[in-house]
């Protein structure tokens, strides 16, 4: 049955949330909360007009092809389809049938969903299907955060969308994506199959392939690693009592060029032949767009880049900080600077910094990146309404000392180079301090101050060598990237968007390319990106995808037809494929040796240490299925073994035991990770027994 | 043909990543012995590979080649 209402205003917001508090910002707190097949609404009255409010559950139409079958490829011929029919979600077809019934009743429409690509086009599929074609009349109310002023502000001005460009856009995204995805993963995926006979989805994209030789080029550079021997020379310089350590001017090349500076210098009189002081300043950093902010998180809790944004956008749907996808480092005057800083001098831990902003000039510091639908991301000013949990508290603390950062005045430091000459010798002594903080108070525990204070040195100061120390030292190998850099890598080369980056980075541990913290890229990875490169080469350049990306902005702005773009992809698509498909053969084999290299890679657990020549590893008994640890010396004669929890995936953490030397795993399964000493006679676990 | 030294396939006795391991270590060489005012091969092989810097390939190459001359 139809709700009894007709006539009203039916308003489509992205997420449940989303829509309670745009009900509650529009009715002034007095709608009433109803459900429609299961789904919650809100109805009131506002300005004599009905209104109700409903909301999707982000994506509640996704494309598929209409066989769905894995085996089949290439696959051009793809269609929107109601979520439940792809991915088995059971709550997009209860959404659906209500947005639908609720749909009868309406004579206006209004779509309030997120404003940006994937916002626009969970919309427009809303509107168009579920509710039978009413994308082009839908009124389109645009805004950056969910407070109350805002969103009567974004309903007041609300309008219908000419062109639909920001919709096409979006879907066209999904669609090129989706196109790419399937086939590139089907016929790796199946070339594996009938190699090996066993099926394990082997994933490829645009973005998935290039952010994956970015890690397979640094993997091959760190492992391919030779050092270089240095010498690194410091001399003790002495006066009147004092000493203090002072480096060479530059790294030694050669023992016996190290050793001649230490017997030169021994014993001699050194002067300080310049002292230079600069004082400069440093200027805040600008507000936070989405990946300086998954960045910053990452360094400062370890938060990877995806759980920084899903935390953001639970402080959005609570009213308490600004749209988090969004390109833009710059804060216009129209959020109003001042009601925010003035909200947030009522919070305790801010006041006084808030306060002090409040004071001056309020002009904050913009950066050069711009977006056209949001400004950075900043502190509503309102104080949370219930208890946040530990992440979102971390993650509000940051952006709203990052907002108050952006208004602080510069600090000022000086640096001294002090230059200490022996003979032929220079030495170099550097340091630097803070005269004025600035902005590093407002920006707290996130800025870390390199304070390195120097002795009062004077140009001509005579000082003794105490003694000259050389030690021998060695090149580094390049570092592996983390989430953060990874991310920051994607940004650089301008590939992926603000929403996808850190999925497709999620994306990559899961499919077993990378693993650890560090992101080592795995057997299978290495394999992968090897087979891409000698026969579809194309999909690890950053060119491709960056091509299809501008294509998109096109199509954004109507400079471009979506049908166009989807065209151009097919026959993209089609001669990749070519190469993959004349060498399935050859590809199907090298993929799945590498599959078996990496699972007997994970199985490996480390050195036995009962006959200190083999390697422990997790094996399943044949006659049982259960697992355990054995030795791989097993047939010559060693018995060590050990029984291992049943359940959940086990990890080596690759360290020993520090009180048996068996090998130490994770467990992960449950809540949290444990750890545990395989070895069942460990002491330790005898001792906390008895404890 | 399998690389003497992974499983990966061989272009000749070792994959392409063991290869391009392999011209890092002998490129390493001359710069070590410069360094260290001359040091024979075996003895470059031998700190190449305790070295903890050395990168997994570029270790087990030097250990191959040390191997090599043993024989």
């Amino acid at each position: 049955m139809a709700p009894s209402t007709s006539g009203y205003t039916l308003v489509v917001c992205e997420k449940p949330d989303a829509a309670q508090r745009v009900a509650e910002a529009l009715s002034n707190g007095d709608a009433q909360s109803t459900a429609v097949d299961g789904m919650r609404i809100f109805r009131f009255a506002c300005n004599g007009e009905d209104y109700v409010v409903c909301s999707a559950q982000g994506h509640v139409y996704a494309i598929s092809d209409p066989f769905g079958e894995r085996t089949v490829y290439p696959v051009f011929d793809v269609e929107w389809y109601p979520t439940n029919l792809v991915e088995k979600n059971a709550s997009a077809a209860r959404r659906i049938k209500a947005i639908s019934r609720l749909a009868e009743g309406a004579a206006k429409f209004v779509n309030a969903c997120d404003f940006d690509p994937e916002g626009e086009t969970i919309g427009f599929n809303v509107l168009r299907y579920a509710c039978r074609g009413k994308e082009r009349e839908a009124l389109r109310a645009k805004f950056s955060t969910l407070t109350r002023d805002d969103v009567v502000d974004a309903f007041r001005q609300a309008r219908p969308q000419a062109g639909q460009g920001p919709a096409r856009a979006g879907r066209t995204r999904h669609l090129v994506d989706f196109m790419w995805g399937v086939n590139l993963s089907r016929v790796l995926s199946q070339s594996a199959l009938n190699s090996g006979h066993r099926y394990r989805t082997i994933s490829m994209g645009r973005v998935q392939g290039p952010t994956l030789a970015f890690l397979a080029r640094r993997e091959t550079e760190i492992r391919e690693f030779v050092p270089l021997p240095f010498w690194k020379v410091s001399g003790i310089f002495e006066k009147e009592g004092i000493r203090f350590t002072v480096g060479y001017s530059k790294e030694v090349g050669s023992r016996t060029a190290a050793e001649k500076a230490r017997d030169d210098c021994n014993g001699k009189e050194g002067v300080a032949t310049s002292v230079l002081k600069h004082a400069f300043k440093v200027c805040p950093p600008p507000p936070f767009n989405t990946g300086d902010l998954q960045k910053e998180a990452y360094g400062a809790f370890g938060f990877s880049p995806s759980r920084t944004l899903q935390t953001a956008e639970k402080l959005y749907l609570k009213a308490l900080v600004s749209y988090p996808r969004t390109n833009s480092q710059h804060l216009p005057p129209s959020i109003n600077y001042k009601t925010v800083l003035q909200g947030l001098q009522r919070i305790d831990r801010y006041s006084k910094i808030a306060g002090d902003i409040l004071g001056g000039a309020l002009s904050p510091t913009q950066g050069i990146k711009v977006d056209s639908a949001h400004p950075a991301i900043y502190p509503t000013g309102e104080a949370p309404r219930g208890q946040l949990d530990q992440r979102e508290t971390s993650v509000l603390d940051l952006i709203v000392r990052r907002f108050l950062a952006t208004f602080g005045p510069p600090a000022r430091k000086e640096s001294v180079i002090v230059k200490l000459t022996v003979g032929e010798h220079d030495f170099v002594l550097r340091g630097e301090r803070t005269l004025y903080s600035g902005w590093l108070e407002s920006y707290g525990r996130y800025v870390s101050t390199r304070e390195r204070s120097v002795p009062s040195v004077a140009k001509g100061d005579r000082f003794m060598v105490a003694d000259v120390v050389v030690e021998e030292r060695f090149t580094h190998g390049p570092s592996r990237y983390n989430q953060g850099s990874l991310l920051e890598q994607m940004e650089r080369e301008s590939i992926g968007t603000k929403a996808t980056r850190a999925d497709i980075i999620a994306t990559l541990e899961e499919r077993g390319y990378v693993e650890g913290s560090s992101m080592k890229v795995t057997h299978l990875g290495l394999a992968v990106t090897e087979t891409m490169e000698k026969y579809a080469p194309a999909i690890l350049t950053t060119k491709l995808t960056r091509e299809i990306e501008e294509r998109i902005d096109k199509v954004e702005g109507e400079a471009m037809r979506d049908a166009e773009l989807i065209r151009e992809t097919v026959r993209s698509i089609a001669v990749q494929l070519e190469g993959l498909n004349a060498n399935e053969e050859v590809v199907g084999r090298e993929l799945d040796a590498a599959f078996a290299g990496t699972s007997e890679a994970s199985n490996l657990l480390g050195p036995c240490p009962v006959c200190r020549s083999g390697q422990l590893k997790v094996i399943r008994s044949r006659k049982t299925r259960k697992r355990f640890v054995g030795c791989s010396n097993y047939s010559t004669g060693c018995t060590a073994s050990a029984p291992l929890p049943q359940k959940g995936t086990i990890r080596t953490t690759a360290k020993p035991c520090y009180r048996c030397s068996w090998p130490v795993v994770y467990i992960m399964g449950g809540r949290m990770p444990w750890k545990l000493c395989v070895n069942p006679s460990c002491p330790a676990k005898k001792r906390r027994k008895r404890a | 043909m399998k690389c003497k030294l992974c499983s990966r396939e061989a272009i000749s006795d070792i994959c392409r990543y063991h290869e391009g391991a392999k011209q890092k270590v002998d490129a390493g060489y001359p710069l070590w012995s410069k360094a260290y005012g001359g040091i024979s091969w075996k003895e470059y092989l031998d700190k190449v590979k305790r070295n903890e810097q050395t990168g997994q390939w570029a270790r087990e190459i030097a250990e191959m080649l040390e191997d090599i001359q043993i024989d």
